[in-house]
């Protein structure tokens, strides 16, 4: 056996992101690591790589034991992780880049593309050495990663869903990558939400929920409903949805983005409209492109190209980064709020700060912000609190249609059951609101109907009630 | 860490720039007789305005996260076409017009470029620096312009109040600049724009338009300062304003206003041209030779900058 892993646990604060987790790889060997947001996967992934140290339990390659104090500690142990956003340095050559932090003082780059044709000839990698890694296709950047890390010396390979930003030709090589390393006594852990892919090209499969092991299956005699099965585990008990009645059409999208050429999609009123996807399935791209934002979309009266022209129409979106896209951390609560009203509570251009202090205060006070006080800097609030800022800068427009992108994303428990209240109470109020969620489990708490996303497409359209499992299979591709 | 220590770190966080101005007053009020004198604390703040003027519109660029270093330039042009045309017999209120039309239009230019061609503004006002003093030495052929009318004289000598001229209009452009920071939506979009573009973007704020306004603010800022040097000097110099743009983002990051935009207030940027003039003043005072002034002065930015990153890490 190349590695074991036993009895790993970890907890932030007093959160057990995992507990007493085993995990084991041999050489030669595809060994497929799934389980929903939340689950406990990248955590026991940074414990494997040196990124974060364990609480518990012991790390053991070839039969002993090792403690892996950081990044580089696992790497001098052959651990290398392969990550979700590459690491590669774009205006390098993909010789530079494959030796990198391994480069002579003086470089013979002779030498260097040499060495480097061997390993990419090794891993049937037919790339110009010397060009530059901007100017490769994101699948060859995947490869040319992979191939690093085998220059390195990888041993155990963690590939972190190594296809979501891949076309399915890109995937294709990459499996053919990965079969070719078979028999080279490198064991890889391939992390991945999409179900398909790991019943054609992993060994064995281990399942986590909730930060504990729940099973490590044997492909071959799995069905991928019961992985599903071991994935979503228990019903559904956190959230009790309330009554609507879904009311006539508000209006009908066309959107365009620079992967989907035509997708139409309607509205009601009063009606929440789930977007179902892992990252990359184009869900992300079609919400921010409904808003004119990194893509296009058509409401029936005219072309959205910007949010201002969405704005006008009545649509507002919550975007998904609350730090990068949502708040401006410089300023406080109250000019967070009313950043999106500037006009409405101006006369002359000049700010009236009653009508703007009423605005605020009363948003504040809707969506229960603490500490209520609208001048605290909002860098200084809590996740949960952040988003209610932010949602509140949205609802202050008074929307027709809200969209919301991955509203609960890092918001605490309590937090996260407030706003799906005044989720639920927008579409009461006869809103359309349109949510996308990498986390089915939200999907399922709140949508009366979800548009499953795979490779760029509507997969399938579900209407209540469906269950927690048939997203889950859905979005995964077990169905 | 104790909580007498938290309130002295955030009290020097906060005040830490105004004891530092107070304390060189006091010193230079012991070190020379004169400086405590009417006339020349009038001759100091006289000096510091038009350092002031071109440190109001470099704070509006500046929490818009851009920056201007076309400043001295712009000013050299637009004081050589208001000269220009004045000594030519336009009336001289039209000439002084035409300087900060002038002044408004070169700033629309890098703001131009720079909001809507999205050219970083390091670059593009790096080329305005060197495009409008061009533009002033083919102008004026490389010669002064002498023998300007009357009301530029009074423009940058006379007293009103008691005050002089360019003191008023250093005052009245800092409250305009402060009113519209602080109390239009416009300002509040500048530092929405400067602290976040995405966010602002999303929000649905016109990041465009907002972008050119700050740098065509910053060309009338610079304009005005010209029309007070040509009436201080009685002419108008085609090297004036030379290297003034260092000084004028001295005075907003020394006022404690962020490069990476979004914070700051054209009063913090007021009293850091006043540390600057002071020093100045005082060292001339003192006959320190202009060599060492540079150095000292220099040494005084770094100092400031140095104790409010102390004072805000601690507080952190």
């Amino acid at each position: 056996m190349l590695l074991q892993m036993k009895g790993i646990s970890k907890h932030f604060g007093g959160v057990q992101a995992l507990q007493e987790v085993d995990f084991d790889l041999n050489a030669n060997e595809v060994h497929a690591l799934v389980g929903e947001n939340g689950a406990g996967k990248s955590t026991l992934m940074k414990i494997l790589s040196g990124a974060q140290p364990a609480d518990q339990g012991s790390i053991s390659l070839a039969g002993e034991n090792i403690s892996l104090r950081s990044v580089t500690d696992a790497q001098a142990h052959g651990i290398i992780m392969v990550f979700q956003e590459l690491t590669l340095v774009p205006d390098l050559s993909v010789a530079e880049n494959l030796f990198l932090g391994h480069l002579s003082r003086v470089v013979n780059y002779q030498a260097l593309y040499k060495q480097a044709e061997a390993i990419l000839a090794d891993v049937g990698l037919q790339l110009e050495p010397s060009r530059a890694v901007r100017e490769l296709s994101v699948g060859e950047q995947q490869l040319v990663a992979i191939a690093r890390a085998l220059a390195q010396h990888g041993k155990i390979l963690i590939l972190d869903e190594p296809t979501a930003a891949l076309s399915a030709a890109e995937t294709e090589r990459l499996f053919e990558l990965i079969e070719g390393l078979r028999g080279r006594g490198v064991g890889i852990v391939y992390i991945s939400h999409r179900l398909e892919e790991i019943f054609r090209i992993t060994d064995r499969v281990t399942v986590l929920r909730d930060g504990k092991l729940i099973a490590t299956n044997e492909v071959a005699s799995v069905s991928t409903a019961e992985v599903v099965r071991q994935m979503v585990g228990r019903q559904l008990q956190s959230y009790s949805r309330s009554q609507r009645r879904v009311g006539a059409t508000l209006a009908k999208v066309d959107i365009q983005t620079s992967k989907i050429a035509q997708l139409n999609i309607e509205v009601k009123a009063g009606e929440i409209l789930g977007l179902a996807g892992v990252v990359g399935s184009g869900r992300g791209e079609v919400i921010t492109a409904m808003f004119g934002y990194q893509g296009h979309s058509d409401w029936g009266k005219h072309r959205v190209h910007e949010p201002r022209d969405a704005i006008a129409d009545g649509i507002f979106l919550v975007p998904s980064d609350r730090k990068t896209q949502g708040l401006v951390l410089e300023l406080n609560i109250r000019e967070n709020t009313a950043l999106a009203i500037l006009p409405q509570i101006s006369r002359g251009g000049i700010i009236q700060p009653k009508t703007e202090r009423q605005q605020v205060t009363q948003w504040i006070k809707r969506l229960s912000i603490r500490p209520p006080e609208p001048e605290k800097l909002v860098w200084q609030l809590s996740g949960g609190n952040q988003q209610k800022v932010v949602v509140g800068k949205a609802l202050a427009t008074q929307p027709k249609i809200l969209l919301l992108d991955e509203p609960t994303r890092g918001v605490d428990v309590g937090a996260r059951h407030e706003l799906y209240d005044m989720i639920e109470q927008l579409a009461l109020q006869g809103l359309g609101v349109i949510v996308s969620s990498s986390d089915s489990e939200e999907l399922v708490s709140l949508c009366d109907r979800v548009l499953v996303f795979r490779q760029q497409k509507v997969v399938t359209e579900l209407t209540t009630p469906f269950s927690y499992e048939e997203v889950v299979a859905y979005v995964t591709g077990a169905r | 860490m104790s909580l007498a220590r938290v309130k002295w770190t955030g009290l020097l966080a906060r005040y830490g720039l105004t004891l530092a101005f107070l304390a060189m007053v006091l010193a230079l009020a012991f070190l020379s007789d004169r400086f405590l004198s009417v006339s020349n604390l009038l001759n100091v703040l006289r000096q510091t305005s038009i350092n002031a003027l071109l440190a109001f519109g470099m704070t509006v660029v500046i929490i818009g996260a851009g920056i201007d270093l076309s400043v001295g330039s712009l000013l050299a042009f637009a004081g050589v076409v208001a000269a220009g045309l004045a000594v030519a017999g336009w009336p001289a209120y039209l000439a002084i017009l035409a300087g900060l039309l002038v002044g408004v239009i070169l700033g629309s230019f890098n703001g131009a470029i720079v909001a809507y061609f999205k050219i970083a503004p390091f670059i593009v006002t790096l080329a305005g620096l060197t495009i409008f003093r061009g533009m002033t030495l083919v102008y004026t052929g490389g010669r002064p312009i002498t023998g300007l009318p009357e009301a530029f004289y009074v423009l940058g000598n006379a007293s009103l109040l008691g005050l002089p001229i360019p003191v008023w209009i250093m005052l009245g452009f800092l409250l305009l600049t402060h009113f519209i920071l602080r109390f239009t939506s416009l300002g509040r979009a500048i530092y929405a724009v400067g602290g976040n573009e995405e966010a602002a973007r999303l929000s649905g704020i016109p990041v465009a338009r907002v972008l050119f306004f700050t740098y065509a603010y910053a060309g009338l800022a610079s304009a005005l300062a010209a029309l007070v040097l040509d009436g201080r000097l009685n002419s108008a110099q085609p090297t004036a304003g030379t290297g003034f743009e260092l000084d004028a983002i001295a005075a907003v990051v020394v006022g404690g206003t962020s490069l990476f935009g979004g914070k700051g207030n054209v009063f913090g940027t007021f009293l850091g041209a006043l540390i600057i003039g002071v020093l100045n003043n005082g060292m001339n005072l003192l006959n320190v030779s202009s060599f060492y002034q540079q150095i000292v002065k220099g040494g005084v930015i770094l100092a400031a900058l140095l104790i409010e990153r102390l004072a805000s890490a601690r507080n952190q």
